[in-house]
């Protein structure tokens, strides 16, 4: 076994990130931003069953747990890492690609982690890392949004954390990743559950997702679209199968998504309230629970994290060449980019479920499982998703950005290379899989019994998509998109956020400042003139005495202050740079 | 060369529309001769059942979303900035 030299995947990408400016200095980031995650996606089959076990402040610690679950999601992961960094080369900035892999080493970590306070440190580590993959868009929307996105997540981490405490204390200390069954879930599992659905971004607590996303850098949306979400899915599918809960919420989502799909204008958004719709998908068959469900909900986790990723490249690869990502100023532009339009299509029609694309293989495991439980409801729910996803994502969104009914008149260069190259990989997989369901089968938790490729399912799936189709070509003057966009339940706290500062700023401000009023005519007179005695006695008489130490202090200090910059980011990348260190020394050790 | 073949396709609108309803004349058909055996629900035994479902669907998730986009959700892009 060669199982004696191997790395943590997540430590991989970690020193792989410390080390990425040091590469850019000897102009050899693009070949370290193509080796490491290379590397890593080669050595997850070497992986042991259990490793990294360590006993930390009287708790125990799994940083590896290996089976068929976690192994779909690595194999995904670490090819998403590897076509997301390859689609990135052309980007300079190491602090960029850095914040992508210290993010793909939390999903890692946390798919990895045998135990949840393993789970809650990568758990953080992700939301930490990859906020900055919206700041490094450096707009002002975007900073914004990516505060409002880290504020989201911290509740979020909370919310479970405060889980994963009553959790310890009703175990009496047992904090071991298991499944747990419905009928014994108490309060500190639902606790851990709604932090888990809320990176599912399962309404009502997903308008994170589509707030945060379009804002993001180019690269940056391609790994976000693929890691949260379907890290998500991984906990809940791990811990939380067979919750009813969790089932109907997913079949909601599905169509809450393409809901918003069908009637957003921006295409990152459109792409953004999809992956709500499909993760729907997942949450649903985990919900299900049944062995089909499972596997259908990590199939599909599989497949969706490469249409949808190269769907985001595409439209990434629009924006990069000509700055905008609305369909209402877009248009025609087949012409110029039409290497990015195939690929961004093989997208629209792998998602939508084309025979012979992954989507075809995965998504009707999950509702041919609906089906299989009788959960008839559950299915046509499923099946109407499906309907609006070739709908919204399918067609409209290809429509108005490479054909529509006007040019937009502008003439963009087709994307660069290495674009190009991240694009071919995630289609050819969209396709590979579609024509070798195996492929993919054979990696799914539990042994599959379902053949895609019969004459029913291609029936059914004529219809849908055709029929579809055609309600398109009836409809299509009235889905002309227009420069707006749709009010979410993200409303409550953007708004709510305004009335608390209304209320800090009138009644609140202006009673402490009366107050403060009261206290600097009065009380501080006569504490500075007791202060003033005080200092002159510890300055001339003590530190006299002593041997200067103070004076030497407050030049210390001076010189400390220097450090602080006043940027709340700047500290939140110390912070998480400290994490890192010690995680790494925790798990080399 | 898939350039010149779209703009091609893209300037025969009429031939377009004929084609696309050969498919669906074609997906309409061949439901006749699909095997019934996994069927999971009453919806399954009625020929031509997923493209009613499919296109009263499509259409109902256009008029329904568009519509409440319209009266209620609608707001200018610059809606939280004020």
């Amino acid at each position: 076994m060669t199982s004696s030299i191997f790395m943590h995947p997540a430590t991989m990408f970690i020193v792989g990130a410390l080390l990425l400016p040091l590469f850019k200095k000897f102009n050899a980031q693009k070949i370290w931003l193509v080796v490491v995650p290379l590397l890593a996606f080669i050595q997850i089959k070497y992986l042991p069953a259990s490793f990294g076990c360590v006993e930390w402040l009287g708790f125990k610690m799994q940083f590896g747990r290996v089976d068929q679950l976690t192994m779909v999601f690595l194999h995904v992961f670490t090819l998403m890492a590897l076509i997301g960094s390859i689609f990135g080369l052309h980007v300079k900035e190491s602090g960029q690609h850095a914040a992508a892999w210290l993010y793909v080493a939390g999903s890692l970590g946390t798919t990895l982690a045998g135990d949840y306070l393993v789970v809650f440190i990568f758990w953080e580590l992700m939301a930490f890392a990859s906020v900055f993959l919206v700041w490094y868009r450096k707009r002002k929307r975007s900073i914004e949004a990516g505060y409002r996105y880290l504020l989201v997540h911290t509740f979020g981490g909370l919310v479970l954390l405060g889980g994963i405490f009553l959790r310890y204390l009703n175990l009496d200390g047992d904090l071991s990743f298991v499944a747990i069954t419905p009928d014994t879930a108490t309060l500190a599992d639902y606790l851990i559950m709604i932090g888990f659905m809320l990176n599912a971004a399962v309404p009502p607590i997903h308008a994170w997702l589509p707030d945060a996303y379009p804002e993001a850098t180019v690269t940056g949306a391609v790994f976000m679209c693929a890691f949260t979400t379907k890290t998500a899915v991984y906990v809940l599918a791990r811990g939380f199968a067979g919750f009813e809960t969790l089932a109907i919420m997913g079949a909601i989502m599905t169509l809450y998504g393409v809901g918003y799909a069908v009637i957003e204008n921006d295409a990152r958004r459109i792409l953004a309230y999809h992956i709500v719709s499909q993760v729907g998908y997942m949450v649903c068959g985990v919900g299900i629970g049944t062995e089909m469900a499972i596997n259908g909900a990590c199939a599909h986790a599989y497949a969706h994290i490469l249409y949808k990723a190269l769907l985001f490249m595409g439209v990434g690869s629009v924006l990069e060449m000509t700055g905008r990502s609305k369909l209402s100023e877009l248009g025609g532009l087949y012409k110029y980019m039409p290497m990015s339009m195939i690929f961004t299509v093989i997208g629209g029609i792998a998602i939508s479920g084309f025979p012979l694309t992954s989507g075809f293989i995965s998504k009707s495991m999950i509702i041919a499982a609906a089906g299989a439980n009788h959960q008839l409801i559950l299915m046509l729910m499923l099946s109407l998703a499906a309907v609006g996803t070739f709908l919204s994502v399918g067609i409209k969104l290809p429509y108005f950005i490479w054909f529509g009914p006007n040019d937009c008149g502008l003439k963009p260069k087709e994307a660069y290379w290495n674009m190009q190259v991240g694009m071919f990989m995630a289609a050819f997989m969209c396709i590979f899989l579609g024509v070798y369901p195996d492929y993919l089968y054979d990696m799914l938790p539990y042994v599959v019994n379902y053949h895609p490729y019969n004459s029913y399912h291609l029936t059914e799936t004529f219809h849908l998509l055709g029929f579809t189709g055609l309600g398109f070509y009836i409809m299509v003057k009235y889905l002309k998109p227009h420069d707006v966009s749709n009010l979410d339940l993200d409303w409550f706290y953007r708004r709510g956020a305004g009335w608390f500062m209304w209320l800090a700023r009138k009644p609140i401000s202006s009673t402490n400042e009366w107050v403060s009023n009261v206290y600097q005519n009065i009380g501080l007179r006569f504490t500075m003139a007791l202060a003033r005695a005080l200092s002159w006695f510890d300055w001339e008489g003590i530190d006299w005495a002593l041997d200067g130490s103070a004076r030497g202090v407050v030049k210390g200090g001076e010189q400390v202050r220097q450090f602080q910059t006043g940027k709340l980011q700047h500290y939140i990348g110390a912070a998480v740079a400290l994490l890192f260190l010690v995680l790494i020394v925790v798990v080399l050790i | 060369m898939i350039v010149n073949f779209l703009t091609y396709l893209r300037e025969r609108p009429n031939m377009m529309k004929w084609l696309f309803m050969a498919v669906l004349a074609f997906a309409l058909v061949f439901d006749f001769f699909a095997d019934r055996h996994h069927a999971h629900f009453w919806g399954d035994h009625i020929n031509e059942f997923w493209a009613v479902f499919g296109l009263v669907g499509c259409l109902a998730l256009i008029v329904f979303c568009k519509g409440l986009s319209h009266v209620w959700l609608e707001r200018g892009t610059d809606h939280y900035d004020k």
